[in-house]
């Protein structure tokens, strides 16, 4: 008996409004995501059997290959567009195409056919982000397999009405096709597969969101512990009344926080750099530079821009904390105000680790980006694929959030507000509860 | 103004409104004069804290001003805190500082230089009487041993004014004893104090003249004696009981 009070007593204290308000929104984002998930997975599939090929050779054989790929057989219906290239230059060809990927057959195709060779194939795919379900359709494979099955198929029904098949023939009939892959990152193009290309940069697909996260975590509750202790503890209250600007109390608390978080960036930069590099190593060294002239290694420059990105958005949670810390009524309301910053981190990094946000649907994307920290998670990928309109625009966003922001800040700062703002989320409840209680009497 | 120098602090019409139309405090007038100990006295709720942050500068009021040293809280508060500590009912201090270091880094605040910070924190340590105890974390310290670091530290930059929301609270009656003593030695030397209190006894022993505050109203202001005379009583508490009580028939 005793132990079932206490029992209710624990869970009355640690289900709280927040806690459950906690719940629902993982709920919402899970099967959001699931959501935009399957929508991708959809795509994916609807993208294989949307062929885009180049006919360079031009044969009867060739025209058979892509009438047996449109037509495989038990019903299968693939859905293939015969274009022509005005260049060599893939990346501008898979836009003016409008295409994510192409198969292009070249001259001699039919003659290396013809003379047992394996034949070449070319495969051009474009790679847009380092998330996980983004590069699930980059499918070489599939295309590799599509066409194989084409050309074995012709070959058959050519050589089968020919008579009997040597064993020179049937050992072709194995694997007629090779494929060369050519990726195509923002403006540029290698032949390298687009798979050893996200491998090398998962990492760094990974990596760059947790820095991310945790650097908002750790300024954030720093701030918001630094922020609602000095007022329950009234040293605040000692501090503002002894001759110091209020505005050096404010930005004193602000750059210090700041000078801890750039300190954890660096050293998690620098832990991290060390650890990709040691993973890196090895058999897909040959691909360094190919990674680099694809301009998915950073550059200074770059790493730059998305330390100027990662300093916003740290002063924007740091501002954003204040304000919730100087709301804390006791140490408990202090602990559960992170939660605001918390959702608005966890949506966008669960989102950037999954998947492409730039393909969600307009409204969810929409929604996405006014998260002001998303831009953050993209920043990286933003400048590597050289969606540069999206970084500034970003960018942009998040300096007029922080004005925003910080100008709240001060004023609740340099005003009394500081001293009559607060916010208790279950106060409301127990002031009803006592006056049920004097009810009853 | 020279002819009212002799204060050190004027409260003139304070008034605070949390929220529209309920009044926290209202229409409070007093003044505090130079080397003179006031105490706001009353019950909880009354507004004492009110005033007190009011005059510290904490809150804006809703009406009236107060001047303290010459100065207005509403057109030159940075003047103000120049002027005056404050010390919070219930406050903490920095767990992870040492008292020294709390000491020494309150100093660097209310000092113009090096020297005169020194010279603050050798005051500062000896008035809290922590002894080796400084050098421990305030983490480790009990409840009164905060306080008398926080009363130090109210004390050793010798303001004009020193605002002390409930002094003695979580003091025994040997330290609560020395504090007022302590007090009583430094307005003896000029320095002016702004107390609140619920305890009668300590008021009617340290202060030169009390406000006697209650739903936000300052009901009665006189010396200690004047007020016994008028109620005719023993007591500080039979005043309070009774200027309350006749207060709340009309
Ligand atoms: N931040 C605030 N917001 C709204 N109302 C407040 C706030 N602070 C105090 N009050 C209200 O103002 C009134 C006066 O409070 P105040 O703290 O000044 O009383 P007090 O005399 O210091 O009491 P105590 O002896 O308990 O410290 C009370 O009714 C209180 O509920
Ligand atoms: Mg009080």
């Amino acid at each position: 008996m005793k132990f079932v009070n206490l029992l209710r007593k624990e869970l009355k204290e640690m289900l709280t409004p927040q806690t459950i308000l906690t719940l629902v929104i993982m709920v919402i984002i899970l099967s959001v995501a699931g959501d935009a998930m399957s929508g991708v997975v959809e795509d994916a599939a609807e993208e294989i059997s949307q062929i885009t090929i180049c006919d360079q050779d031009d044969t009867e054989f060739t025209r058979s290959v892509i009438a047996l790929m449109e037509n495989p057989g038990d019903g299968v219906q693939n859905e293939v567009t015969e274009v022509e290239l005005q260049s060599d230059d893939y990346a501008e060809e898979l836009e003016r195409l409008d295409t994510k990927s192409l198969i292009i057959i070249p001259e001699g195709f039919t003659q290396q056919v013809n003379s047992g060779q394996q034949a070449e194939t070319i495969f051009v795919s474009q790679m847009t982000s380092l998330s996980t379900m983004a590069n699930i359709s980059t499918g070489s494979d599939v295309a590799l397999s599509i066409i194989e099955d084409a050309v074995k198929s012709a070959l058959y029904s050519d050589k089968i009405t020919e008579g009997q098949l040597t064993e020179e023939e049937i050992s072709q009939l194995e694997a007629p096709v090779t494929i060369s892959e050519t990726t195509v990152v923002g403006n540029k193009s290698a032949d390298v597969s687009a798979t050893i290309l996200y491998s090398m940069c998962q990492m760094q697909g990974m990596f760059v969101p947790i820095i991310v996260y945790l650097l908002i975590m750790y300024s954030s509750q720093m701030i918001l512990n630094a922020v609602s202790t000095e007022k329950l503890d009234k040293t605040l209250e000692t501090l503002l009344s002894a001759p110091v600007s209020r505005l050096a109390v404010l930005s004193s608390k602000m750059l210090s926080a700041a000078i801890v978080a750039a300190i954890y960036a660096i050293v998690f930069m620098f832990g991290m750099n060390n650890m990709m590099s040691g993973l890196t190593m090895g058999d897909t060294s040959e691909y360094t530079e190919v990674v680099e002239y694809l301009g998915l290694s950073l550059s200074v420059g770059q790493y730059v821009l998305v330390g100027i990105q990662m300093f916003t958005t740290i002063l924007i949670s740091l501002s954003i904390s204040l304000i919730l810390g100087a709301l804390a009524k006791d140490a408990k309301s202090g602990q559960t105000l992170i939660m605001p910053i918390m959702i608005a981190a966890i949506i966008p990094y669960l989102l950037s680790l999954m998947l492409d946000i730039k393909t969600l649907s307009p409204v969810l994307r929409f929604i996405v980006y006014a998260i002001p920290f998303t831009h953050t998670f993209m920043a990286s990928e933003n400048i590597m694929f050289g969606n540069m309109t999206i970084y500034w625009g970003g960018l942009i966003y998040q300096i007029i959030v922080l004005i925003v922001c910080m100008s709240f800040a001060i004023r609740v700062f340099t005003s009394d507000k500081i001293f009559t703002m607060s916010l208790s989320v279950g106060q409301k409840k127990n002031k009803r509860q006592t006056r049920s209680l004097f009810a009853r009497k | 103004m020279e002819t009212q120098s002799n204060n050190v602090l004027e409260v003139r019409g304070l008034s605070k409104q949390y929220k529209k139309g309920v009044y926290a405090s209202q229409d409070v007038t007093f003044e505090v004069r130079k080397g003179e100990i006031f105490a706001l006295i009353g019950p909880n709720g009354a507004g004492k804290t009110t005033t007190i942050r009011m005059i510290a500068t904490l809150l804006k009021a809703t009406e009236g001003d107060a001047v303290v040293a010459g100065h207005s809280i509403l057109t030159e508060p940075e003047k103000v805190r120049q002027n005056i500590t404050y010390l919070p009912d219930e406050a903490g201090a920095y767990k992870t500082m040492t008292g020294r270091g709390y000491l020494e880094f309150m100093a660097g605040i209310y000092a113009d230089n090096k020297a005169q910070a020194a010279e603050f924190v050798k005051t500062g340590c000896e008035i809290c009487e922590l002894g080796d105890r400084l050098d421990d974390k305030i983490g480790s310290y009990s409840r009164g041993m905060i306080r008398k670091l926080l009363l130090a530290r109210a004390i050793m930059s010798k303001p004009a004014l020193a605002i002390f929301d409930e002094p003695t609270s979580g003091l025994d009656i040997i330290n609560a004893l020395e504090i007022r003593r302590m007090i009583k030695d430094l307005a003896a030397q000029g320095m002016s104090f702004l107390l609140s209190s619920h305890n009668m006894l300590e008021i009617e022993y340290v202060s030169d003249r009390v406000g006697i505050i209650a739903k936000g109203h300052l009901l009665e202001v006189g010396t200690p004696a004047e007020l016994k005379e008028k109620y005719n009583t023993q007591n500080l508490e039979e005043v309070f009981e009774k200027v309350v009580m006749s207060n709340e028939v009309c």
